[in-house]
């Protein structure tokens, strides 16, 4: 290959790539500090970057992958609709059609042209989620929306802001569609400054280096990116790998939609495909085109350059069979609003495909998506309120290490919220916070634990919603002789006698009174490798820190506990024996 | 002053050394002391070195003493065994953390283990509501069980966090006192007395990281004390924070976690002040100690600062010169990973048993074993020949651990682990400049710390930075930096109240006090109650916003609570219009923490010239392994201290003084300044 890149100044290059990413990195900074909603500051439910004026990604500060890798071609479509001239120094736009950002409609862009010389040379954009964005559900995420205009106001690249002038009719044209006006206000402008902060850092570098330069050098790095990843695809042996599950239901019927997936690989090159993915389904689980390209990008650039900052280079060398229609590629006016259980069933799919090829760097599947809502929205019930909480759980677990107990794959560096906020904050108390040992699957290298998060209601007219799926097929699959993770579930009034087990996803339960327990459990990881070869050390280990019964530990482990001193300790002898037993009748390693 | 105040002496006790500076205010003259230490007997060696100085303790005015015995802990993981209380449901809390990926897109992340494991996190009944009413007493007989059961598996320490203790210690105030009767032997770090802020995981990883260093730290300043007093110095010591100010010894045994940066900062200072006098505006300072690489940054002439601190991904919640400090040093200890590569650090072999060239037992192939290997060092000049070192079990020690299982011959091992420190070491300069767009090339690299010249070139090369500067005396330039330091103390209060006409008199009677709990340390240090300085601060946001923003609050207005709404109003707006583009001049604001920073300022020592006018000739030729060449090279040695003025000396070239050896690599070329610093330039550069 021909590269001009000995005219490139490597050093340059590199630290204008850093100095785009650092940009990024205080935009983000500067919308954490000024937000209003704990969503964002704390949760940090967002996605930052530097986007070419061509619709590249240049830069990008750690968030959630599914927005940083929607993000270039939600800037492609605000291109498309205004030009490469429709814009002028000083604009702030914005938009959240799902059909136009690729995830869902709560999700709401907003980005700032940079002009130098009066020349377009790149955007600073920032989605973040909002705590509202009207509709038929309060806070997003509806479980049972049939179409999109169900789900809120739509905003399609419309300007805020037009050469500096606010304006002010969108503004309240938007406070006078949702919830919670003066938190979207807030964080409304918190974007913006972001985006500003964005936009003046990428000036500084131009005015430093010259806008070619910039052009130039990321040019220069996005080729060598994409080689780089190019020469890592080589190492993977070409052939298919498939992977596909199931999910719970449709909305309209009993039966669950298939997601399934196919990774072509030959020689450099990787085809994703989608043959036997059932079509958009008449409920709001669909993902749009370009979110679902977005999740399947950051796994594959994730198993492939996991620690290298992203910029479009990573991306390029994966082609998309993609035809419309499907639940991975709905048309308007499909429902798109809880597109997010797709994303996460393709992130682990791709892992559990991709284990047959490079054994060495996928993990065992995760747990699904899971999050619960408690919000009133009726002042003349109480103060307005709504907490968004989506809930750790358990990770696969590693070819060389246990699953962590993290945020769900494709949610990036996204936090849980500290109970401390959480009680100042809403008229709520959380009664308990623990590692829920039970759902992980067992293996050589268990899967993550899951959660258990007890919320007490303490003011009336609260209601609840549960995003949860995949609870009758796991996603949290076993590799190479793992066990699966258990899945999700939301109990209401636990150990009374109204308890009330919820395995669907749902909202507007209620209303719930003071002093009801809403109790999150969430699923555990898959386990990777038979668990008969786990270290048996570590599994005394976790009797003794109560995360295993001796019981468990023989069966599940073939570990043998004996009488130590005070704590357990392996019985070596009765372990191998116990395992050489088993080992005679094992059964086959499944995927 | 009196007759006493006119010495002044700082130590810094790093992983491997304590140096010593001694400076006589009224002629300006320093002296300098050296002396290895010993995590078993730091206390002894303390006072072995202070006693080689040329004067007599009970002469010495203030004697401060910066430490890196904190970080050392966390960065080596070799801390005490903790137990935890917590609010019962919530004994997992440290071990979930923020629950996030800070890795986006790496699959196989895992987070830091908690260091306490879950057996020894032990859960009481006992609950506060978020404006610190109780809603369940604190369960005292529960408390006693759980700690008897701690303390049964042999916790050295005990950490306390309760759920929203930030709105009302009681809880956790009560619960320490009883713990402290039943086991007076064992100390407790209560959340709340070192964070009093809300976030409970932050705040619970704080309390633990601190009594996980408690023990090693208390155990040596207590025993240090006593020394101190037997020997006749009667002064208080003063313990450099990581604020890059002092505190007393009982505060820092009670809060060592506020030391984490201490042993950095004093470098920092000196470092600030040596910009200054040079007219050096942008400066990236680096220490090369045994244990550790610290850098840190003066940006436009100030020193860059933070509240938030991770160590090894753990969080830790205290003000503090902005330092990234990595597990690299000449005691490193290199190792062959799983997958066959060479790592070096982060752990370290101390002074005991040390590098295998030290002959004092170690076994592991160190930094300093490698420098020894290919001739960097002079085995029989090693602190001025106080200490003879042995080539052959350095050679021996690379061989046996890394050239066998990786089939590399000696040279190549040995310079591997060189490389691969020097990455380490620009990568953590990289996470201060260029990840944040700043351009290294615009920086002075100022090396200082024992090791600094060993790497000072070789670092600039791979960053592209074109001067180099090595200060007199670098081994001891922390001490120097220490002896600069300003007496300082913070004190804070916090309390979420709205900014208006009947709160801002409360305000100000807070501050007032605050200000009134200042003063008293200030002149236990000897400060005159006229010279002490009290500098005023609140954090401020809009009402619904979490975030503050940091306002210097006047004195005058401390008596004027109208003039103080309105002048933090005026000040916060603009700040955060001039921070985030926007700011409503009329909306509710609230503050949340009021502060107050004494500061006791001290004469800093003028900065002696250069007096060697001659240049000197090589003192000694030796055969030195240089990566340029990739081959031995017979290398020109040179004395620093008969170096002249101006005199220019040409790469590859050693340059040896006392306590450091500075290497002029191939292509490079060093010349001596005014102040006797030592500058180092690629041959060709502006």
């Amino acid at each position: 290959m021909r590269s001009p890149g000995n005219d490139v100044d490597v050093v340059r290059a590199e630290i204008i790539r850093n100095a785009l990413t650092s940009a990024a990195v205080e935009m983000s900074r500067t919308l954490v500090r000024s937000a209003h909603n704990p969503l964002l500051y704390d949760v940090q439910d967002f996605g930052l970057g530097i986007i070419s004026s061509e619709g590249l990604l240049w830069g990008e500060a750690p968030g959630i992958t599914t927005f940083l890798g929607a993000l270039p071609d939600t800037i492609k479509t605000g291109l498309e609709k205004h030009g490469t001239d429709g814009f002028a120094d000083g604009d702030v736009l914005i938009v959240n059609d799902p059909f136009l950002t690729g995830t869902h409609i709560s999700d709401v862009t907003v980005y700032r042209p940079v002009f130098f010389d009066s020349g377009l040379v790149a955007f600073a954009a920032a989605s973040a989620h909002w705590a509202d964005v009207g509709g038929k559900t309060p806070g997003g995420f509806a479980p049972d929306s049939t179409d999109v205009y169900q789900e809120g106001i739509r905003l399609t690249h419309q300007k805020l802001v037009s050469a500096g002038s606010r304006n002010e009719d969108l503004w309240q044209l938007i406070e006078a569609n949702v919830r919670f006006p003066s938190i979207i206000r807030g964080d409304l402008e918190a974007q913006v400054a972001a985006c500003r902060q964005g936009a003046g850092r990428v000036h500084a570098v131009c005015a430093k280096y010259g806008p070619e330069a910039v052009r130039e050098s990321m040019a220069f790095t996005i080729r060598r990116t994409e080689e780089a990843v190019r020469r890592q695809i080589a190492r993977i042996p070409d052939g298919e790998y498939r992977a596909s599950v199931r999910l719970d239901s449709d909305g309209a019927s009993d039966t669950g939609p298939t997601i399934s997936v196919c990774f072509t690989v030959a020689g450099d090159r990787i085809r994703v495909s989608f043959e036997g993915t059932s079509p958009a389904v008449p409920s709001p689980i669909n993902e749009p085109a370009i979110g679902a390209r977005a999740d399947l990008r950051s796994a594959l650039k994730g198993l492939l350059m996991p620690l290298d900052p992203a910029n479009e280079g990573h991306f390029l060398p994966f082609e998309f069979e993609q035809p419309p229609g499907l639940i991975v590629s709905p048309e308007p006016p499909s429902p798109c609003d809880s597109y997010g259980y797709v994303g996460v069933a393709l992130i682990n799919l791709a892992f559990l495909a991709l284990a047959d090829g490079i054994p060495d760097r996928c993990p065992a599947g995760g747990y699904q998506m899971l999050a619960v809502y408690l919000y009133r929205v009726d002042p003349r019930k109480g103060r307005p309120f709504i907490l968004i909480e989506p809930i750790d759980g358990g990770d696969g677990g590693r070819p060389h290490a246990d699953g962590p107990t993290i945020v769900f794959a494709g949610d990036g560096n996204v936090y849980n919220t500290p109970v401390e906020i959480l009680e100042n904050r809403y008229p709520v108390r959380c009664t308990r916070y623990k590692l829920l040992p039970r759902v992980a699957g067992a293996g050589r290298h268990r899967g993550g634990f899951g959660v258990r998060r007890d919320y007490q209601v303490l003011e009336p007219g609260t209601y609840l919603q549960v995003v949860i799926e995949n609870t009758r097929e796991p996603l949290a699959r076993g590799l190479a002789g793992g066990r699966d993770g258990k899945p999700s579930a939301v109990v209401v009034r636990p150990e009374t006698p109204e308890e009330t087990t919820l395995t669907d996803r749902i909202s507007s339960f209620g209303p719930l009174t003071p002093d009801d327990v809403v109790s999150v459990r969430s699923g555990g990881g898959g386990g990777w490798g038979d668990p008969f070869e786990r270290d048996p050390g570590a599994v005394a280990g976790e009797v003794r820190d109560e995360l295993l019964t001796p019981g468990e530990a023989r069966d599940v482990y073939g570990v043998v506990l004996g009488p130590g001193n005070g704590d357990p300790a392996v019985d070596e002898a009765g372990t191998e024996r116990l395992r050489a037993r088993r080992g005679s009748r094992a059964e086959a390693p499944r995927r | 002053m009196s007759p006493n105040d006119r010495y002044r002496v700082a130590a810094d006790v790093g992983g491997t050394f304590i140096d010593f500076a001694l400076l006589d205010e009224e002629t300006g003259e320093l002296a300098f002391e050296k002396q290895l230490a010993t995590l078993s007997r730091l206390a002894e060696e303390f006072m072995e070195g202070l006693a080689r100085l040329p004067l007599a303790l009970p002469a010495i005015g203030r004697l401060s003493h910066g430490t890196t015995v904190a970080i050392n802990v966390l960065l080596e993981e070799r801390g005490g065994r903790v137990g935890l209380i917590t609010t019962e449901g919530f004994r997992d809390v440290l071990a979930l953390g923020r629950g996030g990926r800070p890795e986006i897109y790496n699959w196989l992340y895992l987070p830091p283990e908690p260091i306490v494991p879950r057996f020894l996190r032990r859960e009481v009944p006992e609950r506060s509501a978020p404006d610190g009413s109780e809603l369940v007493p604190l369960d005292l007989e529960a408390l006693d069980r759980e700690v008897d059961a701690l303390v049964a598996k042999g916790v050295a320490a005990v950490a306390v966090c309760f759920l929203h203790s930030y709105a009302n210690p009681a809880h956790e105030r009560a619960a320490a006192r009883r713990i402290k009767e039943r086991h007076p032997d064992i100390p407790v770090s209560v959340s709340s007395e070192l964070v009093g802020e809300w976030r409970e995981f932050e705040r619970t990883s704080t309390a633990v990281l601190n009594a996980y260093v408690q023990p090693a730290f208390s155990a040596y300043l207590t025993e240090l004390g006593s020394r101190l007093a037997a020997a006749g110095y009667g002064r208080p010591l003063a313990i450099m924070q990581s604020n890059g100010g002092v505190m007393s010894v009982s505060r820092a045994v009670e809060q060592p976690v506020r030391t984490i940066a201490s042993g950095p900062a004093g470098g920092v200072i000196g470092a600030h002040a040596l910009a200054r006098e040079l007219g050096l505006d942008n400066v990236i300072c680096t220490d090369v100690g045994g244990t550790s690489f610290d850098v840190a940054l003066i940006e436009h002439g100030e020193i860059l600062e933070r509240t938030e601190t991770s160590i090894r991904g753990r969080p830790v919640l205290a003000p503090t010169i902005d330092v990234v400090s990595i597990g690299a040093g000449g005691g490193s200890i290199a190792w062959v990973d799983e997958r066959g590569t060479i790592k070096v650090g982060p752990h370290s072999a101390g002074a005991h048993p040390g590098p295998a060239c030290f002959g004092l037992g170690g076994e592991e192939p160190t930094v300093t074993d490698a420098h020894i290997a290919l001739g960097r060092i002079d085995p029989m000049n090693f602190l001025g020949a106080r200490m003879k070192l042995d080539v052959e079990a350095a050679k021996k020690v690379i061989r046996s651990r890394l050239g066998e299982p990786t089939g590399l011959s000696l040279e190549r091992a040995a310079d591997g682990m060189l490389a691969i420190a020097e990455t380490n070491m620009t990568y953590a300069i990289r996470t201060l400049t260029i990840e944040r767009g700043l351009d290294p090339r615009e920086f002075v690299l100022l090396s200082y710390g024992g090791g600094g010249g060993l790497f000072a070139a070789a670092m600039a090369e791979e960053l592209s930075i074109g001067i180099v500067l090595v200060p007199r005396a670098p081994a001891s330039f922390s001490a120097l930096g220490i002896l600069r330091t300003d007496y300082r103390h913070d004190v804070s209060l916090t309390r979420v109240r709205p900014l208006e006409g009947g709160t801002a008199s409360d305000l100000a009677a807070d501050l007032r006090d605050l200000g009134e709990l200042t003063e008293p340390e200030l002149i236990r240090y000897g400060f005159d109650r006229s010279t002490i300085e009290l500098l005023y601060r609140v954090e401020v946001r809009y009402a619904g916003q979490e975030h503050t923003v940091t306002v210097p609050v006047e004195p005058p207005w401390l008596e004027d609570p109208a003039a103080l709404a309105a002048g933090i109003r005026d000040r916060f707006v603009e700040s955060h219009r001039r921070l985030y583009g926007h700011g409503s001049p009329d909306a509710t604001l609230e503050v949340v923490t009021a502060r107050c920073r004494g500061v006791g300022r001290v004469t800093p020592p003028p900065w002696p010239a250069w007096r060697v006018e001659r240049p000197s000739e090589p003192v000694a030729a030796r055969s030195v392994y240089f990566r340029q060449a990739g081959d031995w090279v017979d290398t020109p040695i040179f004395d620093r201290e008969a170096l002249g003025l101006d005199q220019r000396v040409a790469g590859p070239a050693i340059v040896e003084e006392w306590t450091s050896t500075i290497i002029v690599p191939p292509g490079w070329t060093a010349v001596v300044d005014g102040l006797g610093d030592l500058l180092l330039s690629p041959n060709g550069a502006a």
